[in-house]
């Protein structure tokens, strides 16, 4: 994707306290070749299983209609008829709310029986008219269909009734959060940083939510889904020395020629741009931890850190979550790259025989390897935008 | 008295052979040589790169001009105390 918008996608959710899953389904889906991202969320019925059975299966049918561009009420029907009204509870089987949304600007809006999402621009909330569409078939339920052409720093925010309902029955909150609460946190979120990522502040949103309930639990499944159009954030990683030593001022060059952020990641490759571009390179004493080598400072540069172990750890964060309580080098990384729309890597290729030492008490991945690795959950988890070259 | 200067390899072998555990000099290092040392750390002091080496001797650390290969925290702590003997001597 090419153009000058950038589009990230975040998505936090907690399950309903003491079930083993969610009973909301978040799907994100990225169609490069159209320039498009489209996310869904759905809210099950009940909680549990069941529910998290009844909206995948919602959040599977609408991407997979929305992808194939079949016609609005046609595909509404078919999901309306698969998943029936309760006859008990008289309310839908899994509610929907889909956000189409092009590289372009255009972006749709399809909602069913979800709070309303959330417009926000220029830090206020913006009312986005809408209008309702219903089948014949199913005369008592109604789909809400917005459009709006974004631009930069717009935002949407999508979230199940788990949110908009939280502290209900808590003495404190007789009514719950509700919308309007959860958007003047938002407005204050983005008052205080208004370059806030989409993923902290879906983050931020849940947890916030998590406080209005007794003792933090969450009464019912929550889900919060923020998108965030935004020019894109550019960021070069370059690791490892290059194959070929010849090629040690042609990467110097690029670092000093980027037009972004910029983060080496490998001692000797630092050594390298130290010496190639005359700076001066000093270890960050902030940054000590016991189990990752510490990050450095470097003019310019806006992160230093030491490779193969650095890299290792980062991978394992972006898997499994960023520990927010450490400021080690990994944890920096992490967060710059997760910061990041476009992500440039520069992959030096040569090997470090030491590393490779059967003696070594632990075992080092290859370079290569481990950033592959970094880049195709960027690019899957996290909607990054990746190019890779390797020297 | 001119300081004695203890510099760390940080490097990524280094690292994972126990430089962490030495780099404790840094915050908390012996009373009696806290004040006479000045630790200077490095990302990598490339020793490791070293062909002849046929197995990694790493940690490696400098205490002055003198390289310690294989280093712990005890070697390079005695290293020092016995940099400061000899000075007393002399």
């Amino acid at each position: 994707m090419s153009s000058s918008l950038f589009i990230e996608v975040s998505k936090e959710q907690r399950q309903k306290h003491g079930e083993d899953c969610f009973g909301d389904t978040v799907y994100i889906q990225k169609i490069p070749e159209e320039q498009r991202i489209i996310s869904v969320l759905s809210d099950g019925l009940g909680s549990g299983v069941k529910a998290n059975i009844l909206s995948s299966m919602t959040t599977r049918m609408a991407m997979k209609f929305m992808e194939s561009n079949v016609e609005l009420l046609r595909s509404s029907e078919i999901m309306m008829d698969a998943l029936p009204i309760c006859q008990v509870r008289k309310i839908s089987y899994a509610t929907f709310s889909i956000v189409d949304s092009e590289l372009e600007g255009k972006t749709r809006i399809i909602e069913m029986d979800n709070p309303p999402f959330i417009f926000i621009r220029d830090g206020k909330e913006m009312n986005i008219k809408s209008r309702e569409i219903s089948s014949p078939k199913w005369k008592e339920r109604t789909i809400n269909v917005s459009q709006v052409t974004t631009q930069p720093e717009d935002r949407i925010i999508l979230m199940s009734d788990g949110v908009s309902q939280a502290g209900l029955g808590n003495p404190k909150y007789p009514l719950g959060w509700q919308r309007q609460g959860c958007i003047s946190f938002i407005l204050k979120q983005i008052r205080k940083n208004p370059y806030i990522s989409a993923y902290d502040l879906a983050h931020a949103v849940v947890k916030e939510a998590l406080t209005k309930e007794v003792d933090e639990q969450a009464g019912d499944d929550i889900s919060c889904v923020v998108i965030y159009f935004r020019k894109p954030r550019k960021l070069l990683v370059l690791t490892g020395p290059p194959f070929d030593e010849d090629k040690d001022r042609e990467i110097a060059e690029l670092v000093s020629l980027y037009d972004g952020k910029t983060a080496i990641c490998g001692g000797t490759t630092a050594n390298i741009i130290e010496r190639e571009l005359c700076l001066k390179c000093e270890i960050d004493k902030t940054s000590f931890d016991e189990n990752i080598p510490m990050a450095s400072t470097m003019e310019g540069i806006d992160l230093v850190t030491e490779g193969i172990l650095t890299l290792t750890e980062v991978y394992r964060m972006l898997k499994e979550g960023i520990d927010k309580n450490k400021n080690n080098a990994a944890v920096r990384l992490a967060n710059l790259l997760l910061d990041s729309d476009k992500i440039d890597f520069v992959v030096g290729t040569k090997i470090n025989i030491a590393h490779q030492d059967p003696n070594l008490p632990m075992e080092l991945e290859i370079r290569r390897n481990i950033v592959k690795k970094i880049f195709r959950l960027l690019q899957d988890k996290y909607f990054k935008e990746i190019s890779v070259r390797y020297v | 008295m001119e300081k004695i200067k203890v510099k760390i390899c940080s490097g990524t072998s280094c690292f994972v052979m126990g430089a962490a555990a030495i780099q404790a000099l840094e915050f908390t290092p012996p009373e009696d040589i806290a004040d006479k040392i000045e630790i200077v750390e490095s990302r990598c002091l490339n020793l490791c790169h070293n062909a002849e080496n046929k197995h990694n001797h790493g940690p490696f650390v400098m205490v002055n001009d003198e390289l310690i290969e294989e280093a712990t925290y005890e070697a390079v702590v005695n290293k020092i105390r016995e940099i400061l003997k000899n000075n007393c001597e002399a």
